[in-house]
């Protein structure tokens, strides 16, 4: 048979193959293609969204009053206001409103759209009201301490003493925060529920894009939108895929098909680094991955045990192997890089010690208990290091994985043993975001079912340190309030709480080299409306 | 053959009968999918409110998702809307489960229909060679092939097909139905996009979407054109060792004949019924190709609302799998009726 007749072709195409495969950029240059997965993507609307993802596409299709800077922590710059005062006693915030924006609908923005918004936000009760509600908003209060005297003024009295910085950082990450387009929403509400059937899957924002189409768990695009107050975003449009699988994103990423893409596990991340037409760009957040014990189980209530379990984590194992690209060592509950960050206590895996604290409890032969987890990583490496210490103390422990519903379903059910998880608000870059999420518990009575805090789940329940972070919380000079936090942090090291942070949160996301001016955001208030591509 | 003879009164009473027992098969479907759906261990509530919402929060999520009713109560509703044609809200997206099948399931249909016509037209021609040639090295290595293909995990081999084909060679599409640069571009008629680019003449839509279904539907035709080849294969087999083969054999028929015109002509109704129900198993079990092609069907609807515990979706789609292997049943039966006349 005559080889060449069949060799030839067959050559010619691996050597097209190869050439297509080297041809690169293959997006337009004009239109943003971003990758991740939608699954926690559930409604658009900003009173009910919950998850990072709904607030990387709301900030930008929406405004925020004011907004935080993405390279200085804590920074807020003018957003919608232009001016911000806060009155002496602290109890009363006046945001001046920049005149002539126009929602995309054509609709002018005002102040009572401002103030509206938030109050829907209250009335509506869903899960974005949790951040006012714990400032003592309330659906009944909030047309009486958010109004809008003039359409420039914005006015909100808090209604319980609180530190004003904090409600500005939320006003400024908070995806319940962005400005409705009132009449626009109102034209689409149904049954009086203030247009939520309809925000699902619509927007009516003055961000500097518009939504063309949402398609659940497939596609959504966005599209310029050439009336924004700032002027035009350089992008046409922005088209997001429902992509699950990393190593299809890594493919795509690689062919230039894909600028962007956030979800990656951590082997193509290491591979993605390794390309030189990518940028993996690292972002801290203010969650952390922890442990926690049920200190309604009576072993944890001993703070012997939780003193042995908190000597039997293998912190360095757990943040050299398994956590990078998902987080940074961190083994406080006030994220890093505040003023009144403490520095890191040193905790260190230490059988013995832990082996002598379990004897002094009672239990010189360990015990048998469960670790919840969810299934996925890094959340269940850490469970299986966990496990694999504790049993170095005789602590026999099996994992139940599953879940997030699993998981943190049992855990406001009060019904756990011991939790790998990961929570702790932390949103705004302020102590009483991780504080309030993570040790406060102003009622432990499981009849209080304080589902929102944390400290409630693990029933870890101390006057003194509800005390110390009210007081924190509402003292006005700056140096008492960081040395106050300092003290809370110094306390909770000696009281042992029921939930032991390992590492702060990180968020990874890849993009081609050629995308300009992505600066990933702490709180998730990423905004696109400045981002190009050189070619 | 005149239709009279195929209705009569005791078929009239047999299709009554069957269709009484496909409601009652229906019906214990959805009760069986409704109590394991309660008894699960997942919280729709939760995934709604997020895992940080406070109980005045929860509660009301709660109610307004009914779910604060009996159990029977529920179910009694469902079934009522059920009879309206109204399959419920899916709790977590919004949208009538209606409004959500109708946008997933033609993605689905589309790659399984392309996946099963590739599995049909490479299998049957190989298992009958592959059983002419019985104990050859060509059966051994058809054999080899359908072994493979039956055992080989679809993901994988989508991870491969994925970089050597498009990441590699650049024949195929990525991830995605069509090239973002088209998306939308043509108006949806029937959800089939290749179907629908036809209709309004864009020929580069047709294109770049056939670019992108090749390689998802080869690799899932893969697996029915193991299990296609391999029931061929015995199933001639089984036909060739019969008398009236070697009959027409002795008559001097040539071998050609003998294979197509006697031996398979006989085994075709059975292989009818293998693809309809090779059929079946592709469009509900597309979920791991769709995940890695990033494919929006129903395969990754399931999934994602079984995930997430959102019952009202998980039913629909259970109501969808259950009638689609009811008609595949029912469409086979009639077949072997209208082509083997001893089935009358």
């Amino acid at each position: 048979m005559n080889h060449k007749r069949w060799l030839r072709p067959l050559a010619l195409a691996l050597l097209l193959g190869v050439a297509a495969a080297g041809l690169q950029a293959r997006t337009p240059v004009d239109q943003l293609i971003v990758g991740f997965s939608m699954n926690n993507l559930l409604s658009l609307d900003p009173a009910a969204a919950t998850g990072n993802d709904v607030v990387e596409i709301n900030t930008n299709l929406y405004d925020y009053l004011i907004e935080l800077d993405a390279k200085q922590v804590g920074k807020i710059v003018p957003g919608i206001a232009e001016r911000w005062t806060v009155s002496p006693d602290g109890r009363t915030i006046r945001l001046a409103l920049r005149q002539g924006v126009k929602f995309q609908s054509g609709n002018p923005l005002t102040a009572e759209d401002a103030a509206w918004s938030l109050q829907r936000v209250l009335k509506l009760n869903l899960a974005m009201a949790s951040p006012w509600k714990s400032y003592g908003f309330t659906a009944k209060n909030v047309d009486k301490v958010v109004t809008a005297p003039d359409a420039a003024t914005l006015v909100i009295n808090l209604p319980a003493p609180t530190d004003p910085k904090m409600v500005l950082y939320t006003l400024a990450t908070s995806v319940s925060a962005v400005i409705l387009d009132r009449k626009k929403v109102l034209e689409n509400e149904k049954n009086g529920d203030l247009g939520n059937a309809w925000l699902t899957t619509h927007a009516a924002g003055s961000g500097p894009f518009t939504l063309q189409e949402w398609r659940a768990k497939d596609t959504l695009i966005m599209n310029r939108f050439d009336g924004y107050w700032r002027g035009p975003a350089k992008m046409k449009r922005v088209v997001m895929r429902h992509m699950t699988e990393s190593q299809t994103l890594r493919l795509m990423l690689e062919r230039g098909d894909l600028d962007l893409a956030s979800g990656m596990s951590v082997p193509d991340l290491e591979a993605m680094k390794k390309n030189p037409d990518a940028v993996v760009e690292a972002m801290r957040r203010g969650t952390m991955y922890y442990v926690a014990v049920s200190m309604k189980d009576p072993k944890f209530a001993d703070r012997r045990v939780r003193l042995a379990m908190r000597k039997l984590i293998d912190y360095d194992g757990i943040n050299t192997a398994v956590m990078p690209d998902y987080g940074v060592p961190n083994q406080r509950p006030v994220q890093l890089g505040l003023a009144a960050t403490l520095p890191s206590p040193g905790y260190k895996l230490d059988v013995a010690g832990a082996k002598q604290l379990l004897a002094e409890a009672g239990f010189p032969n360990g015990f048998k208990t469960t670790i919840r987890v969810l299934a996925d990583p890094p959340f269940i490496n850490i469970a299986t290091s966990l496990q694999s210490t504790l049993a170095q103390a005789g602590i026999q422990a099996s994992v139940l994985s599953g879940t997030g519903n699993q998981v943190y379903g049992a855990m406001r059910e009060r019904k756990f043993e011991i939790l790998v998880g990961r929570g702790g608000g932390g949103v705004e870059p302020h102590p009483h975001g991780s504080l309030r999420a993570l040790v406060l518990n102003p009622n432990n009575a499981d009849a209080a079912r304080l589902t929102n805090f944390q400290g409630w789940r693990t029933s870890f329940f101390s006057p003194e340190l509800n005390q110390l972070i009210g007081e924190a919380e509402v003292e006005r000079d700056e140096a008492k309030q960081t040395a106050d936090y300092q003290e809370v942090q110094r306390l909770y090291d000696t009281q042992v709480g029921a939930i032991q942070p390992i590492s702060q949160m990180v968020d990874t996301v890849v993009l081609r080299r050629d995308l300009r001016n992505y600066q990933a955001h702490p709180s998730a208030t990423t905004r696109l409306r400045d981002v190009y591509k050189q070619r | 053959m005149p239709l009279s003879s195929i209705v009569t009164a005791p078929t009239l009473r047999a299709a009554g009968n069957r269709a009484l027992s496909v409601v009652l098969t229906l019906l214990g479907l959805l009760l069986l999918t409704f109590v394991i759906g309660r008894v699960m261990p997942l919280d729709p509530v939760l995934s709604i409110v997020g895992p940080d919402a406070d109980k005045s929060t929860y509660d009301q999520v709660f109610r307004q998702l009914g779910l604060d009713r009996p159990m029977p109560v529920q179910f009694g509703y469902y079934l009522r809307d059920l009879l309206h044609g109204d399959l419920g809200k899916a709790m977590l997206t919004g949208h009538r489960v209606t409004d959500d099948l109708a946008r997933v399931l033609p993605a689905t249909i589309e790659l399984a229909t392309m996946a099963i016509l590739l599995g049909t037209c490479v299998g049957i021609p190989l298992g009958v060679y592959a059983a002419t040639r019985k104990g050859r090295l060509a059966d051994h290595v058809v054999r080899v092939i359908s072994l493979f293909g039956y055992s080989t995990p679809v993901f994988w081999f989508g991870m491969m097909g994925l970089l050597v084909f498009y990441a590699w060679l650049d024949w195929a599409g990525g991830a995605g139905r069509v090239d973002l640069a088209f998306d939308g571009v043509v108006p949806t008629r029937t959800g089939l996009l290749l179907v629908d680019s036809a209709m309004a003449g864009d020929w580069e839509v047709f294109r770049s979407a056939l670019k992108f279904l090749i390689l998802p539907a080869c690799i899932l035709g893969l697996h029915s054109m193991a299990y296609i080849s391999r029931m061929t294969r015995s199933f001639m087999l089984a036909q060739l060792s019969q008398e009236y083969i070697t009959t027409a054999r002795v008559k001097g028929l040539s071998e050609r004949g003998v294979v197509w015109g006697h031996a398979f002509r006989n085994i075709l109704v059975q292989l009818l019924t293998i693809i309809a129900l090779a059929y079946g198993g592709l469009l509900e079990g597309a979920v791991l190709i769709e995940t890695v092609f990033a494919w929006p069907g129903f395969g990754q609807y399931l999934t994602s609302s079984l995930l997430l515990g959102d019952m009202n979706a998980v039913m629909g789609c259970v109501l969808v799998v259950g009638v689609i292997f009811i008609t595949l049943n029912l469409l086979s039966d009639a077949l072997y009726r209208v082509f083997d006349p001893r089935t009358r």
